[in-house]
């Protein structure tokens, strides 16, 4: 029986950006920041109200989870284009939020609209994906 | 009754005034002079937008800057007290671990503790189908 989910992955392009956006911008926090000796760095944040969701910021460019040429050329081209949807980040005011992160000088591929379920705003993280940020009803 | 975008804009920069100005005495007059709004005004909507007070925001964001400092710095629990905002060593001592669920010193020991463990065994913390090939590729 699964329960819950405890780790998912978010590829980008640059673990030490992916650091300043989501640790110094975002406001996660670090779990855990781990370096093997063969330079593959284990980076995982976890989102202010949930800290047992650990979000690891990996990059498949490096190390061996992506030997194939072909795949890693195949992650180099999607996060290169910002094209990977990361999912829906919270937020309890999605208009501050907006403001507040384009103050910070983050790049918003639209700003707040009311949609049925809530109002949303698409937000980008600099290192290859793209996220509905979404104030639900 | 919806906020008009105007005042959005001026309640977020009174929170990014929090943000950059957290470890100096600030209170609810100054920073609602920050909103260009009366006190009490400037209270109701932060509240509303971001769901607790201006004050408990500003201990919040102390207790953050503070956790961070007993992680990473060599100051003593007094200077990180000093030097995120809170004028005694006890409040301080008590919210944070209100806030964090154990006090400053004990969250220094386990946070050093885990950090000197990543550096020696980095493995432990990595799940092994992250840094072996997977069979098949």
């Amino acid at each position: 029986m699964i329960t819950k989910m405890s780790h998912a992955t978010l590829y980008v392009t640059d673990q030490q950006k992916a650091y300043d956006f989501y640790v110094n911008i975002l406001g996660f926090s670090v779990h855990t920041d781990a370096t093997m000796d063969n330079g593959f760095r284990w980076l995982a944040v976890t989102p202010p109200d949930q800290p047992n969701l650990n979000i690891t910021l990996l990059n498949p460019l490096t190390g061996f989870m992506y030997p194939d040429p072909e795949v890693r050329n195949a992650f180099k081209l999607l996060l290169e284009k910002g094209s990977l949807g990361g999912g829906v980040l919270y937020t309890p005011d999605c208009r501050a939020t907006y403001e507040e992160l384009k103050a910070k000088g983050v790049v918003f591929r639209s700003e707040p609209k009311e949609q049925f379920y809530g109002i949303e705003a698409i937000i980008t993280d600099g290192v290859g994906n793209w996220f509905s940020m979404t104030q639900t009803k | 009754m919806p906020i008009p975008p105007d005042v959005y804009k001026k309640i977020v920069t009174a929170k990014l005034y929090m943000d950059e100005n957290f470890h100096e005495p600030i209170d609810l007059q100054r920073i609602s002079r920050q909103a260009c709004l009366s006190r009490f005004h400037f209270h109701r909507l932060f509240t509303r937008i971001y769901q607790r007070t201006p004050h408990r925001y500003l201990t919040q964001k102390r207790i953050e800057q503070a956790r961070r400092m007993l992680a990473g710095k060599e100051l003593s629990v007094s200077e990180i007290c000093n030097q995120v905002g809170f004028e005694s060593i006890g409040s301080f001592s008590v919210l944070f671990k209100r806030e964090i669920g154990s006090g400053p010193q004990h969250y220094r020991k386990e946070a050093r503790m885990r950090q000197e463990q990543a550096k020696r065994t980095p493995t432990a913390f990595i799940p092994h189908c992250f840094i072996h090939p997977h069979p098949g590729d």
